[in-house]
């Protein structure tokens, strides 16, 4: 589909691109980090503020300033990918750690009792009820990242953010409607997917009913 | 077996949490440990799978030293019930149950059918398939002790298993556990703060002191009879003169003959003295009352002490209460089908247990009478 000029299609597919892809490794780079903060509290008194504090650096000071730091070419859509793995890492290192915290004591106890090793009470108890927790956490990040995506293209990073920039240099309104409304619903419809995927990996949260 | 030998245990911040605890819990029987909070019985119990590592002492399991093994090893030959049952909530019942023979290295189809075995053992195959949530306390509670069996574990340690469930059911699962011990004849080691607990369960009694320190450590019956101080005295209670009666066996009793009329209503005139109205099956409906009234019949004594279900069966503490509780100053007693056998005058109960008194060492042991 065309239209103002560009390829739309192309633009939301770079769009996605651009947010779901470090959302997913935001949140395996945030997983061993909060993991740590959960089992240490020296680790948790660095990594939780630390974290806290990365994501009041500005979005557009990140863009320019990590192809000074990491060499990358200054339009690469990279410098957009890491800055909002940054992001991510910083919302979820927190999530991760309270999800963890938030798995009652008598389960691990009993884990543990019953004979799991650590990976094993990790990846088969604490993480699978840390899942609605994480969910909620996952959520925020997803639709932080579809808005900031919008940022790179200040620095010309295609996705549906080119059409606001764009649209507002041409005083085309309708162009820049366009892109708002775009970016707007992608948030939507991948915000309603993590609350399926999330909703789908714990049948066991809507059995109260029927005792 | 399970043997304490000199076991201490100080944490890190100092405090004593056990003090040279020596203790053999012997297999096939329940060894209780009791006492108030902060005495160590909770600590005591997890050195054995050593979820607490001791400082000093040693523990063996049917003569192994615990500290030679890999814990998380150990943990799988052990069965553990812990309190408010710690199922896992993402899992269905039977892949709660299932979680142990998984572990051990069955595959997932095997371990299912290992769990459905303990299920159908336990009553609660119908809820193989509900989630944990979908539970009520006291079949969680039930599901927790079939995931600790389903290990096939010979020993099993119960952290106060039946302490988050109301009175009621707390009974109905502490008499499920005699009955599966009567079949499984496990070594079991359990925990409680509850003595009236203790003393139904234990073949054998610790009582622990603050500081980890054990206080007493005998049979159910001696620990009424003879507690060995005041602070053992105090914990089992001021009513244990009473409460011992239910395991002095009534064998010697005398039943008396009661009048009795086959007419379950009541509807055959006013007797002169109260009167046992049977039902078409010889059980006993109620009394009838020389006011010409249906009365409460009382607790009734069962002579017969084979089922462990009816509380204080074949022993003098049924008997007693048989014939304190009766409107008619007598006890009615029934045997094991419900069948009317005689009456039991309070009397003839304490002029046994006089008799009792000259030949104490006649007593029988707790495992003769319940089972």
């Amino acid at each position: 589909m065309r239209a103002f000029g560009y390829d739309i299609d192309q633009l939301v597919i770079a769009h996605v691109l651009l947010a779901v892809v470090p959302v997913l490794v935001g949140l395996l780079v945030a997983l061993p980090l909060g993991w740590w903060a959960h089992r240490s509290r020296p680790a948790r008194r660095v990594l939780v503020p630390l974290s806290g504090a990365l994501y009041t650096v500005p979005s557009l000071a990140l863009i320019v300033f990590i192809p000074v730091v990491l060499g990358t070419p200054i339009l690469s859509p990279v410098n957009v990918g890491i800055t909002l793995t940054v992001y991510t890492v910083a919302l979820l290192v927190r999530s991760v750690a309270e999800a963890l915290d938030a798995v009652p004591d008598t389960i691990t106890t009993a884990a543990i009792a019953v004979g799991y090793r650590s990976a094993g009470l990790l990846f088969g108890v604490q993480l699978p009820l840390a899942v609605p927790v994480l969910t909620a956490g996952l959520r925020v990040a997803s639709v932080s990242a579809f808005s900031l995506v919008t940022v790179g293209a200040l620095v010309g990073i295609p996705s549906l953010g080119t059409l606001m920039t764009d649209g507002f240099q041409q005083d085309y309104t309708a162009m820049v409607v366009t892109g708002i409304v775009g970016s707007v619903v992608l948030a939507f419809l991948f915000d309603a997917l993590w609350l399926a995927l999330g909703r789908s990996l714990t049948p066991w949260t809507r059995a109260r009913t029927g005792v | 077996m399970i043997e304490f030998r000199d076991v201490g245990k100080r944490f890190a911040d100092g405090t004593v949490g056990l003090e040279s605890l020596t203790l053999t819990a012997r297999a096939g029987e329940i060894t209780v440990l009791v006492g108030p909070s902060g005495c160590g019985k909770t600590t005591s119990l997890r050195t054995v799978n050593r979820m607490v590592e001791i400082t000093s002492g040693s523990v063996h399991l049917d003569g192994r030293d615990v500290a030679a093994a890999d814990p998380a090893e150990l943990r799988r030959g052990i069965g553990y019930v812990i309190q408010q049952a710690g199922l896992f909530p993402h899992r269905r019942v039977i892949d709660n149950v299932a979680t142990v023979p998984v572990l051990q290295g069955l595959s997932r189809r095997e371990a299912r059918a290992r769990a459905a075995e303990v299920l159908e053992r336990v009553g609660l195959e119908a809820f193989a398939q509900r989630w944990p949530a979908q539970l009520s306390g006291g079949q969680q509670q039930r599901v927790g002790v079939a995931r600790a069996l389903a290990g096939d574990a010979p020993v099993l340690l119960m952290d106060e298993p039946f302490s988050a469930v109301d009175p009621v059911v707390r009974v109905e699962l502490q008499d499920e556990l005699l009955r599966l011990q009567a079949d499984l004849g496990k070594t079991i080691l359990f925990v409680t703060h509850d003595i009236d607990e203790a003393i139904r369960l234990g073949d054998r009694v610790a009582v622990m002191r603050v500081g980890g320190r054990l206080a007493q450590f005998a049979p159910p019956d001696e620990l009424l009879a003879a507690p060995v101080d005041d602070f053992v005295a105090g914990f089992v209670g001021r009513d244990r003169g009473y409460r011992r009666l239910g395991f002095v066996p009534a064998t010697a009793l005398r039943l008396v003959d009661l009048p009795t009329r086959a007419d379950a209503n009541g509807s055959s005139g006013v007797p002169e003295e109260w009167t046992v109205l049977l039902d078409g099956a010889e059980r006993p409906a109620a009394w009838l009352g020389p006011d010409g009234a249906r009365h409460d019949l009382g607790s009734l004594y069962v002579t017969d002490d084979h089922d462990a279900a009816s509380d204080g069966a074949g022993t003098l503490r049924g008997a007693l209460d048989a014939a304190l509780s009766s409107p008619a100053g007598r006890g009615v007693a029934v045997d094991g089908q419900g069948r009317y056998r005689g009456g039991v005058e309070a009397d003839d109960v304490l002029a046994l247990l006089d008799r009792g008194r000259e030949t104490e060492r006649s007593v029988a042991r707790p495992g003769d009478t319940r089972r």
